[in-house]
């Protein structure tokens, strides 16, 4: 079943065409990893699965709702998305708890105790119980990291899309985010992931799709895309990258 | 959608305030039947009209409108505005008539209707006591003369500038014109005779050097065609009082040349005697600086927020908001708001809101350039992490952003705080009794106004170190709560 369809989705900004015409489709429970060389529109697609950009043209649907319809509320269709971005984005007025608290909280889905209760088991299990009463600002990257995706889980979405998760984290810190990221793919967490992480994507996608200057050149199971691209522009990204 | 929710509400918050307004400010909308006269007058016009020691405001008008009212029977209520301010005042019908030892021209009769002449002034000149050079016109040439504005000695001044080749320099207030020559700055002052010597007999160190002018006549005024009884009585009364001998008690209480009060004027001996009013000013100063920066936080973020929001009708309304309190001086609004909109729209408004309604305005416009500065310079992360949760735009704000945005506005929001407390000084001139006003009106008493200005100065600057002291350290226990 189809958690996630985009057709014919086109994004500008004034000018510039970032994303031409983009089909993609996301089954219930797959693992999808986007790479691409910088500037190839891969995070911009990413941002317009949940509407943080506003598409220019074509149609995103998630869990049979039309994103791109002007009547639906967009608010309820993020509850059941979790996004994790590159630059963590923990609210620095907040303490641990509360940044994962906040959202359920305020949206009613759960009691201050209930949400309490979900954020300390979440945090048990990215390892960082004992940082409940800390402030992001004392929180390494990498822990950062782990507390934005309890964040997002603390919502209990059914799509997670990470941005770049480990772009922005020292290289001793990638394992641990990662690490996290495997497990819920283990659980059967439907997943969009834009990476430069290579050796991971192999490891943790059902399919990998390669993206270059607006366009899905090429995608398949890890093994064809990274053992046996086909097109020219994936050959020439792969071996620059795993070079 | 979620827009729409809201602006309805940012709606409703402005309704509410708007309500608020209207019950807490004193607006009186004009009463065809209201039994109370309300007369403008001058603040510093002795010996016309002053206040004394014990802060009453006396002087031959004050006694005169007592002494026709009791005559009459009928109630005033005595507002001491500056004379421009009392001119305007009645131009624009925010009160029922004027007694500012205002003389009778015919150009103001094409405004106003005048009551017979209750005083016959005089213009005169005088220079500094030990100046012995300048004794007629003729030394004038080339030397700068100080006249107060939309007084007769102005007039007179102009009307012999070119035949006697002087510049003319113009005060708001008789006091500032005295200070003037008596530092050098211009060598005579022209003005009504009675004032002068009024002056004099302060010890304000200037002499007379010249003979009388005939001058025009002063009249007690009302808007043309409006107010006749109150006319009649004035003139009636006027009668009445002259064939009392009343007048010219009157007359001879003030105007009688009589031996000079002993006066303390030491610094210790005037702020004994000015404390009271000044403290009361103060205390003025404190509730429209505090009142206005209360509004103005809440004006500041809801036109911050329109400042910044997708609909682009409401960033223009936000922008033209802005543009306009910031390009155009803080006394340019003043008189707007007091006088120009209650003539346009014909109601009538207290100083003291108009003055509120003024600072907030102005400031409000500040402080949503400061709230915009706050909010634009928050990561713009923090907005997407906080939608991407679905928290819709209005929470994302008020519990994400906004509240980053407010340290970020701290300093910024305690220089507005130190700015709209200085500029509560600009209010004197609509008449709000402030700190500077206070100052003014002692200044037109005792005329000492180098020392007054500086007790005055010393005011404000006691309480702007105390207000920073306090906002400082309640910043950084800001701060370290939050690390």
């Amino acid at each position: 079943m189809e958690k996630l369809k985009v057709t014919n989705l086109k994004k500008s900004y004034g000018d510039l065409e970032v994303l031409k015409s983009i089909d993609l489709q996301v089954k219930e429970g797959e693992v999808v990893c986007l790479i691409g060389p910088s500037g190839s529109g891969k995070s911009t697609l990413l941002r317009c699965l949940n509407m943080l950009e506003e598409v220019t043209g074509g149609e995103v649907i998630v869990n049979n709702v039309k994103l791109t319809d002007k009547h639906t509320d967009i608010n309820k269709v993020r509850e059941n998305i979790g996004m994790v971005f590159q630059h963590f984005n923990l609210f620095p007025n907040l303490n641990i708890l509360d940044n994962i608290t906040l959202a359920p909280v305020e949206l009613k889905k759960a009691t201050k105790e209930q949400a309490k209760e979900t954020a300390l088991k979440l945090l048990d299990r990215v390892g960082l119980k004992d940082k409940a009463k800390a402030n992001p600002a004392n929180l390494s990257g990498g822990q950062k990291q782990r507390v934005a995706i309890a964040r997002a889980l603390a919502m209990n979405p059914d799509i997670m899309l990470f941005d770049e998760p480990t772009s922005a984290l020292d290289p001793e810190m990638v394992g641990e985010v990662l690490a996290v990221i495997k497990q819920l793919a283990q659980e059967g967490m439907t997943m969009v992931i834009v990476t430069h992480e290579m050796g991971f994507a192999k490891e943790v996608a059902d399919r990998v799709i390669f993206m270059d200057n607006g366009y899905i050149v090429e995608q398949g199971s890890p093994q064809e895309v990274f053992g046996n691209p086909k097109n020219e522009r994936t050959k020439d990204f792969l071996n620059k990258v795993l070079s | 959608m979620e827009k729409t929710y809201n602006f309805t509400r940012l709606f409703m918050l402005m309704v509410v305030l708007l309500t608020a307004a209207n019950l807490f400010l004193p607006f009186n909308y004009a009463k065809a039947e209201e039994k109370t006269y309300t007369i403008a007058t001058d603040i510093t016009f002795a010996p016309f009209e002053f206040q004394d020691t014990n802060g009453d405001f006396v002087g031959i008008d004050m006694d005169l409108v007592k002494a026709i009212a009791e005559d009459q029977g009928f109630k005033y209520e005595m507002k001491p505005l500056g004379f421009n301010a009392a001119v305007q005042a009645l131009e624009s019908k925010q009160v029922d008539a004027v007694i500012a030892g205002m003389s009778i021209t015919d150009e103001r009769k094409l405004k106003f209707d005048f009551s017979d002449p209750y005083f016959d002034s005089g213009i005169i000149m005088a220079v500094n006591k030990n100046n012995e050079t300048v004794s007629s016109y003729k030394d004038l040439k080339g030397k700068r003369v100080a006249v107060k504005t939309g007084t007769e000695g102005a007039t007179f001044a102009q009307s012999i500038q070119d035949k006697y080749g002087f510049k003319i320099v113009t005060f708001d207030d008789s006091a500032n014109m005295y200070e003037d020559v008596k530092t050098g700055n211009s060598v005579a002052v022209f003005d009504d005779y009675p004032v002068l010597a009024y002056g004099i007999k302060q010890g304000n160190g200037l002499k007379i050097v010249t003979n009388k002018e005939a001058g025009n006549s002063y009249g007690f005024a009302v808007s043309k065609g409006e107010n006749a009884e109150l006319l009649k009585m004035f003139n009636d009364g006027l009668t009445n009082l002259k064939a009392s001998g009343k007048y010219q008690d009157i007359m001879d209480k003030y105007l009688e040349t009589g031996s000079e009060q002993a006066k303390d004027n030491g610094y210790f001996g005037l702020l004994k005697e000015s404390l009271p009013s000044l403290l009361s000013g103060l205390k003025m100063t404190l509730i429209l600086t505090v009142v206005s920066l209360l509004i103005a936080t809440v004006v500041g973020v809801i036109f911050g927020l329109m400042r910044i929001a997708k609909n682009k009708a409401l960033r223009i309304i936000a922008g033209i908001y802005v543009d306009i309190f910031r390009g155009t001086p803080l006394i340019v609004q003043a008189f707007f708001i007091y006088f120009g909109i209650p003539a346009a729209l014909d109601f009538r408004i207290s100083a003291v809101a108009a003055g509120l309604i003024t600072l907030s305005l102005n400031a409000g416009a500040y402080m949503a350039e400061i709230v915009r500065g706050g909010i634009e310079s928050v990561d713009k992360g923090q907005m997407e992490a906080a939608r991407s949760l679905g928290l819709p735009y209005g929470k994302a704000m008020s519990k994400v952003v906004l509240p980053q945005a407010v340290q970020l506005m701290i300093p910024a929001f305690i220089n507005q705080f130190v700015i709209t407390l200085k500029d509560t000084s600009i209010l004197s001139i609509i008449g709000i009794n402030e700190l500077t006003q206070s100052g003014k009106i002692i200044i037109a008493r005792n005329l000492e106004s180098f020392q007054m200005w500086i007790i005055v100065g010393i005011m404000y600057f006691i309480v702007i170190m105390i207000l920073t002291k306090v906002s400082n350290v309640l910043e950084r226990r800001i701060k370290n709560g939050k690390a």
